[in-house]
Parts: C-alpha cells; sequence; structure tokens
C-alpha cells in the first residue's frame, strides 16, 4: 500500500532538488526525472482510486489521530473522486511532460520544478480532509501557475495575462480564508468531517457569511460568471502543456472544492434548503456565456479557454442538482472533458509550433499538410459537443434524466462550443470558405514556445494528443467507468460514512445498485448534438453561400462587441466584477437561507 | 470600462460584501472570549507530547506540519518564478560582475556616506547574522523559528549594501551555493517527513529523541526542520534580492550610452 | 456580539474594503500589488482578533506554567508562515510588473490592453 503522503511528498522533494542541481543537471535528465515522477503519482492515484471503490480511508500526517471528536491534525481523505482527481492530475502532467520533451523552452531550467510543485499541489488538493489545508494546496497551485503563466517574458502580453490572473485568484485565496476565519471562530475546528457535524442544522449569519466567502473563493478558480475574466487572458498568453493543466484539471479542482466543501460541512446546514439551486443557476449562465463567447473567437487558446468555462458550467449545473446519478455523471464528465480539452490544446500546441501563430484567420487552409492532427481536431469537436462515443455523451445521459430541462443547456453549449471547434477545423484543416473575420485579439502573442520552430511534428508532441483524444473514446466505449463513478458518488455524498472514516479509520463502500439507464435516448441526444455541432460549423463557414438574413452563425461570430469589451485585460474590471459576484452570492445564499 | 462606471459598479458591491461580513461578525463569539476547544487541548498537550514550550511552532512544525510543509513550497515556487520571470535574455548584455559596471548605489547622488555609518553598519551585519542563526534554532522554545530567522539571515547582505560595501554584497548574493541551499533546504523538510516513513509511522511522524524541555536540542525533528525551513527562507529571499538587483544593473548598463 | 465591544472584526472589514478599492481604482501596477497586501492584512487582523483571550498569556511556556491562561496558539500558527511566504508572492508579482514595464514600456492598468478581447 502506498502510503499517500508520496502523493505529495515525492513531486515535490524531485523539484526541490531539480532547483538546487538547475545549473549540474542536463536536460534530458530533468526531463526524464519529472516525467518519471508524474508517471509514478499517476500509478499511485490509480492504485488508491481503486482501493477507494471498496474501502475509503483517511491518513493522519504526523501520527495525530483524533482525540475523541476532536481532530487534533492533518488528514487525507482518501475517496473515489479524490483520488480519481489526483490521477487525472498525474496523468494530464505526464503528458504535458512528454509534450515539452527536450525542445520546449524551459526557462532556464526553472520549468520542471514548477511544473512538479503545480502536480504535488493539485493532487494534494484533491484529497485533503482539512479545510486550511485545502486553502494551502490552493495557494500553492496558484503560486506555480503564476510563475508558469508568465513563462514566456518576450513580450508584454504574458506578463499581463500573468498578472490578471495572480491578482484575481490572490483576492479569491484572501476571501477564501476570511470564510476559514468564520468558520473556526464559530466551530474551533478546522477539520471537514468535524466541522460538518459542530454546524449541523446551524443556520445563522455566521455560517451563510462563511459560505459566501469560501464558495466565492473557489468559483473564481473555477472560472464561473461573473469571475471567470482570467482565465481567456491567461490561457492566451500560457505555453501550451501550462494550457493543458489549467484546462484540464486546475479550474475542475476549484469546481472540486466547493463541491467537497459543501458535501462534507454545509451538508447538514443547508439540508432542506434550496441553496444548491445557486450552484445551478451559476452553472447554467456560465454555461451558456462561455458557449456564446467562444463561438465568437477567433484566437484558438483563447477560443478553448471559453469552451473549458462553458463546460465547468454544466459540471457545475450537474453539481447543483445534489443526486448521486448526476455527480456519477459529473465524474465521468469530469475525466472526459480534461481528456478532451488537453488533447485539444496538444493539438492548438502542435499548430503553434508549426506555423507560429493562434489566429484563426492566419492559419487559413495553412493546416492542410496536418494530415495526423487534423482527425484529433475534428474528433475533439465532436467530443466536445458530446457526440456517441465519447466520455461526455456518457456523462450527460447520467445527469439529464434527473431533471430534463438541463437537457437544453447540455446541447445548447456543447453544440455552439463543438461547432466552434469544427469551424477552425474546417478553416485550418480542409481549407472551405473564407479565412473569416479578423479581430484585434486574435493577434496575441504568436511568439513561438519551442526551440526550433517549423520543424516538423515529431512523436514527441503528437502522442499526448493522440493519447488524450484516444483516451476520451476509449472512456466512452468502456463499461467499467460508470460502475466506479457511482461507487464514487455514492461515497461522496454519503456524510455519515465520511465522519466514520475519519474518526474509525476507513468505511467500506456500498456497492450501488446497477442502474438502468435510459441508453437509446441518451444515445440519440448524443447524435443530434453531434450532427447540430457539425451543421452550425459548416453554416458558418459556407456564410457567403447562405442567404444573408439566414447567417446566425455568422452573426454571433462576428459582432458582440460590446460584450466582447468586457473582456477588457484591465485587473481593477475584474476584480470588480469578482465583488460584484461576492455581492450576488451573497444576496442570493442569504434570502434562500433565511 | 470607464474609471467610473467601474467604481459604481465596486460601490454597489462593496456595500454587499460589507453587509455579509458585518452580518458575520455580529454573530461571532464576543472578542475576547476565545472558546474553541483545538487551541486548548494543543495549549496543554505540546509541552508534554512534544518538550516544547514554543505552543506556536509546535504547532507550525508538528501537529500541522504538513501545512507547514506546502507553505514553504509556495515560498520555493514564488521565488522560482521571480527567478523564471527575470532570468537573462539571450542576446542581451548582462551586468558583468567584479568592479567594472561600477558602484549600484551610483546611480544615487555622489554624496559618500560618513565612515561612522559605514563601520557601524558592517559591524551590525555580523549581529544580524547571529541573531538570525539564534532565532531559527529557538524555534521551539521562544517565539521565533526558520521563518524569521530566515529573512533576519536575508536581511543581513542589505545592510552591506547599503554601507556601500558592494563587492562583499555581490560575493555573497551572488554565489552559486545560494541556489543549491534553497533546494536542499525545501528538499530537507520533506525528506524528514519521509525519514517517518521510511521508520514505519506517519509522515511527519517526530522520530527523533524528544530531548528535556527547555533545551535548545529538543522537540524532535521540530529543531530541525526550524533549521531547513531558516536555510531555505534565507536563500531564497537572498535569491529574490539577487535577481532584482541583477534586472537593475542591466537595465543600467542598456541605458548607458 | 455588539458592534464597540467587537471592533477588531469591523476593523478587518474595513481594511478588506479599502484594500479592495485600491486594487480596483489603482492607476499603477505597483499600487495595485501594495492593495493586494493591503487586503491580506485583514485577514491577519481578523484571525488574530479570534484568538485573542483576555487577560491572557502568549502561548509560550517558557517560565509560565502549562496550565496558564493563554490565547489560541492555532490562528498564530496559521498566519505567521502566510506573513513570510506572501512577501514573496508579492516579489513574484511585482517581478510580473518590472518585466510588463520593460517590455510594454508603462506601468499603468489602463495602458496594458495587449488581451483585449
Amino acid at each position: 500500500m502506498p502510503s499517500p503522503a508520496l502523493l505529495v511528498a515525492v513531486p515535490l522533494i524531485v523539484a526541490a532538488l531539480l532547483g538546487a542541481l538547475r545549473r549540474l543537471i542536463p536536460r534530458w535528465t530533468a526531463d526524464l526525472l519529472s516525467i518519471l515522477t508524474a508517471a509514478g503519482n499517476l500509478t499511485m492515484a490509480c492504485w488508491w482510486t481503486a482501493h477507494a471503490l471498496h474501502r475509503t480511508q483517511v491518513y493522519w500526517f504526523g501520527g495525530w489521530f483524533p482525540r475523541g471528536r476532536m481532530v487534533l491534525g492533518i488528514g487525507f481523505t482518501m475517496d473515489g473522486y479524490g483520488c480519481a482527481l489526483a490521477a487525472l492530475a498525474a496523468l494530464l502532467t505526464t503528458l504535458a511532460l512528454i509534450y515539452s520533451w527536450k525542445h520546449f523552452e524551459s526557462g532556464g531550467g526553472h520549468f520542471h520544478p514548477l511544473m512538479l510543485v503545480f502536480l504535488a499541489a493539485m493532487s494534494g488538493f484533491a484529497v485533503s480532509g482539512d479545510l486550511f489545508n485545502l486553502f494551502v494546496f490552493f495557494e500553492l497551485m496558484s503560486t506555480a501557475a503564476f510563475a508558469l503563466c508568465g513563462l514566456k517574458t518576450h513580450e508584454p502580453a504574458p506578463l499581463a495575462g500573468a498578472f490578471n490572473f495572480a491578482v484575481t485568484n490572490s483576492v479569491a485565496a484572501f476571501l477564501m480564508l476570511t470564510g476559514i476565519a468564520f468558520l473556526y471562530s464559530a466551530t474551533g475546528a478546522l477539520n471537514l468531517a468535524q466541522l460538518g457535524q459542530a454546524l449541523a442544522g446551524r443556520h445563522d449569519r455566521l455560517v451563510l457569511a462563511a459560505f459566501v466567502f469560501l464558495t466565492t473563493g473557489f468559483l473564481v478558480k473555477a472560472a464561473e460568471f461573473p469571475f471567470h475574466f482570467w482565465l481567456p487572458d491567461a490561457h492566451a498568453v500560457s505555453p501550451t502543456p501550462v494550457c493543458v493543466l489549467f484546462s484540464g484539471i486546475m479550474v475542475q479542482l476549484g469546481l472540486f472544492g466547493a463541491m467537497r466543501l459543501y458535501a462534507t460541512v454545509f451538508q447538514g446546514c443547508f439540508a432542506g434548503t434550496r441553496i444548491p439551486w445557486i450552484f445551478v443557476v451559476i452553472g447554467a449562465a456560465t454555461a451558456l456565456w462561455g458557449a456564446m463567447m467562444c463561438f465568437a473567437e477567433h484566437h484558438l487558446k483563447r477560443l478553448l479557454a471559453f469552451s473549458t468555462i462553458s463546460h465547468t458550467g454544466l459540471m457545475t449545473l450537474a453539481f447543483g442538482l445534489w443526486s448521486k446519478a448526476a455527480l456519477a455523471g459529473l465524474f465521468i464528465y469530469l475525466v472526459g472533458h480534461g481528456l478532451v480539452k488537453a488533447g485539444l490544446f496538444f493539438c492548438a500546441g502542435i499548430l503553434l509550433h508549426r506555423f507560429e501563430t493562434m489566429s484563426e484567420p492566419a492559419l487559413f487552409r495553412r493546416g492542410r499538410a496536418l494530415h495526423w492532427t487534423a482527425p484529433l481536431w475534428f474528433l475533439g469537436g465532436l467530443g466536445l459537443a458530446g457526440a456517441p462515443g465519447f466520455a461526455l455523451a456518457i456523462a450527460e445521459a447520467h445527469v439529464t434524466p434527473v431533471a430534463p430541462w438541463t437537457e437544453a443547456i447540455f446541447f445548447i453549449a456543447g453544440t455552439l462550443t463543438g461547432a466552434a471547434v469544427l469551424r477552425v477545423g474546417l478553416r485550418v484543416f480542409i481549407g472551405l470558405g473564407d479565412a473569416g473575420p479578423v479581430d484585434r485579439s486574435a493577434t496575441v502573442d504568436e511568439k513561438p514556445e519551442t526551440n526550433d520552430p517549423g520543424r516538423l511534428v515529431n512523436t514527441v508532441l503528437y502522442f499526448p494528443a493522440l493519447a488524450c483524444i484516444g483516451g476520451c473514446m476509449v472512456l466512452g466505449f468502456w463499461n467499467g467507468i460508470a460502475g466506479i463513478a457511482r461507487a464514487s458518488a455514492a461515497s461522496f455524498v454519503n456524510f455519515s460514512g465520511y465522519v466514520h472514516m475519519v474518526y474509525a479509520g476507513a468505511t467500506v463502500v456500498a456497492q450501488p445498485a446497477p442502474v438502468q439507464s435510459a441508453l437509446l435516448k441518451g444515445v440519440l441526444w448524443a447524435g443530434l448534438r453531434g450532427v447540430a455541432a457539425a451543421a452550425v460549423a459548416l453554416w458558418a463557414v459556407l456564410h457567403l453561400r447562405i442567404p444573408r438574413p439566414l447567417r446566425w452563425p455568422s452573426h454571433l461570430e462576428g459582432s458582440m462587441r460590446p460584450v466582447r469589451e468586457l473582456q477588457s485585460g484591465h485587473p481593477g474590471d475584474y476584480v470588480a466584477w469578482l465583488t460584484l459576484g461576492c455581492a450576488l452570492l451573497g444576496a442570493a445564499v442569504f434570502w434562500l437561507a433565511l | 470600462m470607464k474609471a467610473g462606471h467601474r467604481l459604481v459598479l465596486f460601490a454597489a458591491s462593496a456595500l454587499g460584501i460589507a453587509w455579509v461580513y458585518c452580518a458575520g461578525a455580529l454573530n461571532m463569539p464576543a472578542w475576547g472570549q476565545y472558546r474553541g476547544p483545538y487551541g486548548d487541548a494543543i495549549a496543554h498537550l505540546a509541552v508534554y507530547q512534544r518538550h516544547a514550550t514554543d505552543t506556536v511552532n509546535a504547532v507550525t512544525y508538528d501537529y500541522r506540519g504538513f501545512d507547514t510543509l506546502g507553505e514553504e513550497f509556495i515560498l520555493f515556487s514564488a521565488v522560482t518564478g521571480v527567478m523564471l520571470l527575470l532570468r537573462p535574455e539571450p542576446g542581451r548584455p548582462e551586468a558583468k560582475k567584479g568592479k567594472s559596471s561600477g558602484n549600484p548605489a551610483s546611480f544615487r547622488d555622489r554624496a559618500t556616506l560618513s565612515e561612522t555609518v559605514q563601520v557601524f553598519t558592517t559591524a551590525i551585519f555580523g549581529f544580524s547574522v547571529i541573531f538570525g542563526i539564534y532565532m531559527a534554532t529557538h524555534g521551539q522554545l521562544t517565539p521565533g523559528g526558520g521563518f524569521q530567522g530566515g529573512v533576519i539571515l536575508a536581511a543581513a547582505p542589505m545592510l552591506l549594501y547599503i554601507a556601500e560595501n558592494t563587492d562583499a554584497f555581490r560575493r555573497i548574493v551572488s554565489h552559486p551555493l545560494v541556489e543549491f541551499l534553497e533546494g536542499t533546504g525545501a528538499a530537507g523538510y520533506a525528506l524528514i517527513g519521509v525519514a517517518g516513513l521510511a521508520m514505519g509511522t506517519a509522515f511527519l511522524t517526530n522520530v527523533i529523541p524528544l530531548g528535556t524541555t527547555g533545551d535548545v536540542f529538543s522537540s524532535g525533528t521540530i529543531a530541525a526542520i526550524s533549521a531547513c525551513v531558516g536555510v531555505e527562507v534565507a536563500a531564497g529571499f537572498t535569491l529574490v534580492i539577487f535577481e532584482y538587483l541583477r534586472e537593475i544593473l542591466s537595465r543600467e548598463k542598456n541605458e548607458e550610452p | 456580539m455588539s458592534f464597540p465591544a467587537d471592533y477588531p472584526y469591523f476593523v478587518a472589514a474595513w481594511i478588506l474594503l479599502c484594500g479592495l478599492y485600491g486594487i480596483v481604482r489603482s492607476r499603477h501596477l505597483v499600487h495595485m500589488v501594495i492593495s493586494l497586501t493591503v487586503v491580506q492584512s485583514s485577514t491577519y487582523v481578523l484571525l488574530l482578533a479570534i484568538g485573542f483571550r483576555r487577560a491572557a498569556y502568549a502561548p509560550v511556556f517558557a517560565g509560565l506554567p502549562v496550565g496558564a491562561r493563554v490565547v489560541d496558539p492555532i490562528v498564530q500558527a496559521l498566519m505567521l508562515t502566510d506573513v513570510v511566504v506572501e512577501t514573496t508572492v508579492v516579489a513574484l508579482l511585482l517581478a510580473m510588473v518590472v518585466k510588463a514595464h520593460e517590455k510594454g514600456g508603462t506601468t499603468s492598468p489602463d495602458d496594458l490592453r495587449f488581451l483585449r478581447g
């Protein structure tokens, strides 16, 4: 049984040693050591996920077991959801490090220690059972991310993007600490299980205020509307391996933090109230806003960033439904979306490497020589739409039966985001139609990130993209994923089982009964989404052959100037929106719970 | 967004946040009436369980030592980030080491510092180093510890800079050993934790003999971790100072006609 | 429970709002980073106010008998590492500002419009 501490300790030790010996170690050693460390994390996390399907277990650091009801130390709670997210983080980090083998500009050797620290922080965040420990790993994740985002220092844009990212997320962290302080004063505890028990049934204003600040902090990281403004800026300028980690797992961990908090600390307080509706509303708004903005973008990385915002909104919507089936679907969605998004970013990185630009008009027809990358891009687009054969379709089939009206939101968001990716594919890789409208944001940051740009794509660049898209398709056909998802969802929601695990050491997970899902209906909706995405993409690309009044995709693509002006690039604006979001969240919570 | 609109948006939202905060604060236990069981339990247990008289550091490096490991690595990644962002670019003339680019204070006015100030500041440098080491090693007994001692140690070379003893300053601050010490200090903390694993207990268990309460060599791993953290923090801050200094100097060099 | 007696909590609220105001209205990036540290200070004030106990000693038992009435050591442990660590994070943010000034020639957030969308 590998110690859970190794999930965090090993990457940190290797990162520190790589930093200490930076000038002595050759590039290939740093690459190899990082890849091996990340692969080791992947193995351990997968082992723990398999273990957590039968028994969830707690691990106390320093040997500090609880004294009666009082928890003295910090614990890791190895449950299905947490271990699976740690495994996803390790998988994406391994692929990102393979992608950056040798030719990727490593910033003087500082890239590898920061990536490993980032991995350690994400792994620790996913399985932590202590509130302040969650905060510490949140800060660690953020600091490594700020530094990695600003890696390309040749131009001012990466620094502006990293600065906006840093200011917004730091404000979020301080609001979170305020919430932690409120909860500490209310209960004198920092352990999630102990807090949940101490707060059970308490509706008073202190608990509500703490919930508002803590949830705001996590939702900023999760890039929900209106806290999302930092994400497109950060993605437009970050190097590709870093974008993969941001969109594949970091943003979703922000959502997971809010989920974990609600399911352990606040479940007892808010049981029977309509507080989960807040997540539904925020999720739906984010999904639709993100999808609209995604279609209007012409910078590939910004486009993919908005699609991340949209899909994370869908995940929040699924969480707000607060049912075991929806949470099982959410599990599959997290993994599937992470893989598909990572694959698309790797393909975008290949385009950047070969053609030194990320602008859709500038790339028009230039991708026709990339015969191997093009199929991956198109499959990725279909995967985002939730077409049959991809994990996202399976996930949506679990979620939508819980509340049939959500199918509309999933449909619109999936279709628009998938259509945007397919539209780019049709223009770049096939060369249909014309180059499309040019806009200001499409020309941000065109400096290459590899040492020898323009060189033909080799295995190191291609394999991660193939692995991700392929993985998402494999998940779409593998029957076992539904069982894993259901078991994880069941233990996630089961607070008394969680408390038992924390105080008694371990809990046996009740194997959930197999659910008869409406398979045919799910496949039909999935097929409809795939077809709709392809149709909208073709409609946008061939707009000149369509009569002007019917050209709505082109209108969506070309206009929306006042809405797009909101992404102003000014950090003061972003923080102003953040405070607005916090105030609105506060109003909603107090109205619904009092 | 225009500045005026932003202000209006912020003003409305700030009222909301203030309302939520005050609603929470009014429901908190009265100020000065801390009731919580966690702090009192630790205050009663720490001296007996860990032979450490400073319970704050017992919490920092033992009871919640895993948090502090994370915090130490936040410092490590921030320092690495500064080195990453301010790294020298190929093709740009770097500030040459040695005397040729002159005194870094040369961009100030040319009035020289009086000898009294120079002598005293250089003397205080020695005292600062000793005081920093004292703070870092006595954290388990009295308020102090690795973080505080490390910052004092890192601030000591700045006294040399103020005393215009720039050669000594530059030699200390740009030494390649500093980066090595930073990495090993950070790794050292995690390796002490792994020592617990190697002995069959949990990560970061206090496996070193605890000694007598009140002695410098007491409280087991608390003292050892505190020392590692002191080394890492001192080296980390020194690296940050060096990176900024190099950035300023290379800018000066580029601006010279 | 009442406003005058619990004033430290409201001081913390005021500091938070001042810091946020500074970030929102800032015209210089360095000023914005320092406003961020002001926001951070509000969390320290809040944490220490929560752990305070009247007529109690510091939780250091060198020379103090073990059963004595002390303030809360947990909040002090939570924030003391934060103070040092956040200084380096501020150094990271200022490094971004320095580089942005070098490459973009400006330190005003209004002029840093490279990422307008």
